[in-house]
């Protein structure tokens, strides 16, 4: 891993780890935030959108789906960068496909970064590598 | 019987007017010892046993005209609408077959707090802004007036926070309605907003320990507008969604009363159409009301469950009531999509308690439940709200409690989720323009937002006073956006290609929702309905 692919890594956990609480509401009245964690989230999903060998891609449109049950949908920053807060922890990540599209861009590969399976919470790193058509 | 001479009384007025003429142009100008001339007041006249009060707003020079043949010849009151000031005179005019020229003196108001907005007691109360976050809510069924004037502290106010929880969404002040199935209330969060609430009201003395805020009166284009409203002839009608058919009749859902509201603009006659009572002891009212192909009216009805069918010739009503397996106390449907169902014989709503989609088969009957968030982590609160189908049926929901805008396809019944690119956005209402964009509100972002379904992509954009709240957001033919909500008494009229805005002050304190403009008029015409303040209103922009 180089120094820079540690470095995205170290500040996307954050930022996905820093977004929980925002992402997460219980049920109940709307008399105010209620920030806690419901502790079901499964992995967040994060990663570069870039051209084969080239630059990131902005504004590429990037899915998470669970084949024939549905999809979470997002798209990149200007650095190419996304992230995707992830399903329910009863979903296995193995079964989550991450694709990425841009118009003019085929989709050329797909690299997922090995992880640690027994931490459930341990955010999936996903690139996705685009060509020009 | 009330309603029928409510009727007959506004047609006699109406009939009267045009066998008496129309009066000349009523203008004038408006003064204060304070400013001299004033620009952006709004000038409101109603005639001695009309429903319908013309409002125009003052110009640069002060000067304000209402528009030629809108007034008959009559005894009119006068009202006024300036942040800080009262009319101090003259309080009434008589319209004769003569040009009236009248001159407004206005004087400084005693009672400031009375005049402000909710969006003006955002601005000015202390706090941050998760503290101010909870009272968005609040605006559903009262202003904050009602709020900072009192005197609870927190001790006090906790018990009436939990009860007031215990209301049905579709409560106003002049009907109270209880919710049959207890809510869950997390009693931490009802101490925290108790004791927020305390320290913004009259709990430590006589005056506001805060200076009050207030926003600028209209200027500008802001002054070129027709304003009309149409009182409803009983105080507890809350009309929540408008729309007008082909006819030009206006058409509202009564968010607290089993009716189906009708009005003649032309001549101010209304009509209600009672809808039949599905669950006896259940809230009463209807929320969504949506046009289907054919142009017969659908309503979501609530604690009523179920959706409604209005056939637009035969004027009767057919109840499709939710299957008991789905029934229980605190079922509801608030939203009703039928705009496309002529594809497949199928109607979209939403199951509020299950946090759920319902898709109803014209068939059988008989509606299948469609958990849209199963795989996203429990524990989340989820709302499917605003919908739109496009013309394979294919759905569109708003998360109202959360940050997404969902989609249901049709046919294979898979759902994909778009979170919003603001965080904790919780879109509300939308609306699907023929080119395929997704129009809706970012309710607690205050923003309004597209979202281009082919594409897939977000544009967003701040309304341009803090604290607005957008409820709806309509695309009109010229491509502007028309919005309206529960805080600022202000219509918006926003350009998404040049960020340019123009807010329409309203004469009066106006709760917004459900907005609509009939584009077959020069310029557009917008609609909305003031669900606290039984009245529908019309808004004709001069340009």
């Amino acid at each position: 891993m180089t120094f820079d692919r540690v470095w995205l890594r170290v500040v996307l956990v954050a930022a996905c780890i820093g977004a929980v609480p925002t992402l997460s509401r219980a049920g109940g009245v709307g008399f105010g935030e209620d920030d806690a964690n419901s502790g079901d989230d499964g992995p967040s999903y994060f990663g570069f959108v870039r051209e084969v060998d080239g630059p990131g891609v902005a504004d590429a449109k990037v899915t998470a789906a669970l084949k024939d049950r549905g999809a979470l949908v997002t798209r990149t920053d200007i650095m190419g960068v996304y992230k995707i807060p992830g399903f329910g922890k009863d979903i296995n990540p193995d079964d989550v496909a991450i694709t990425c599209a841009k118009d003019g861009y085929a989709q050329a590969s797909v690299q997922r970064r090995p992880r640690d399976p027994s931490d459930t919470k341990d955010p999936v790193e996903v690139e996705c590598y685009l060509k020009r058509k | 019987m009330k309603h029928l001479l409510f009727a007959l009384a506004a047609v006699t007025l109406a009939c009267c007017q045009a066998s008496a003429g129309r009066a000349q142009a009523l203008t004038g100008s408006v003064t204060s010892v304070e400013e001299g001339a004033m620009e952006g007041v709004l000038v409101s006249a109603q005639q001695t046993g009309s429903p319908i009060t013309i409002t125009v707003v003052s110009e640069e020079l002060g000067r304000f005209r209402f528009p030629d043949g809108r007034l008959a010849p009559g005894h009119y009151a006068l009202r006024i609408r300036a942040i800080g000031y009262a009319l101090d005179g003259p309080q009434a005019v008589e319209l004769g077959a003569a040009a009236t020229d009248i001159t407004l003196k206005l004087r400084k108001t005693s009672d400031l707090a009375a005049q402000l907005t909710n969006c003006e007691w955002f601005m000015s109360m202390p706090g941050t802004p998760e503290q101010k976050r909870p009272l968005i809510e609040c605006m559903s069924c009262h202003t904050f007036e009602r709020i900072v004037r009192s005197t609870y502290d927190a001790e006090a106010f906790f018990p009436v926070l939990k009860r007031m929880a215990q209301y049905a969404n579709n409560t106003t002040q002049a009907r109270v309605q209880s919710r049959r199935a207890e809510r869950e209330v997390h009693d931490d969060l009802v101490r925290k907003l108790a004791a927020y609430l305390a320290t913004v009201n009259l709990s430590s003395g006589p005056n506001w320990p805060y200076e009050l805020q207030t926003l600028p009166r209209p200027k500008g284009r802001a002054t070129h507008v027709v304003i009309t409203e149409y009182d409803l002839p009983r105080q507890a009608i809350a009309p929540h969604d408008v729309r007008t058919d082909a006819q030009g009749h206006v058409w509202y859902s009564n968010f607290v009363e089993n009716f189906l509201g009708e009005l003649d603009p032309k001549t101010g006659a209304h009509r209600e159409h009672a809808i039949p009572v599905q669950k006896p002891g259940s809230p009463t009212g209807a929320l969504d009301l949506e046009a289907d192909g054919d142009g017969n009216l659908w309503l979501a009805m609530m604690f009523q469950t179920g959706v409604a069918r209005f056939d637009m010739a035969t004027k009767t009503f057919q109840m499709f009531p939710i299957q008991s397996a789905l029934d229980n106390d605190a079922a509801q449907q608030s939203m009703v999509m039928p705009r496309a169902s002529s594809v497949d014989g199928k109607v979209w709503s939403n199951e509020v308690a299950k946090q759920s989609i319902l898709r109803l088969d014209l068939k059988t009957g008989t509606y299948e439940l469609i958990d849209p968030f199963k795989f996203l982590p429990k524990g989340r609160q989820h709302a499917p709200y605003g919908m739109a189908a496009d013309r394979e049926n294919n759905l569109y929901f708003m998360d109202f409690a959360d940050e997404n805008i969902g989609r249901i396809d049709a046919k294979t019944g898979v759902t994909t989720i778009y979170p919003t690119p603001t965080p904790k956005s919780r879109p509300r209402r939308t609306m699907l323009d023929d080119r395929g964009r997704l129009w809706f509100t970012e309710f607690a972002a205050n923003k309004l937002g597209l979202f281009d379904t082919k594409t897939e992509s977000f544009k967003e954009w701040d309304v341009p006073t803090p604290h607005t709240y957008p409820y709806d957001v309509f695309m009109d033919k010229n491509d502007e956006l028309w919005s309206g909500g529960m805080a600022s008494d202000r219509v918006l009229r926003f350009d998404p290609q040049s960020g340019q805005s123009i807010e329409y002050l309203l004469p009066r304190p106006t709760n917004i929702r459900r907005v609509f403009v009939d584009n077959s008029t020069n310029p557009v015409t917008f609609w909305a309905g003031n669900n606290h303040g039984a009245e529908i209103l019309r808004v004709e922009p001069l340009d």
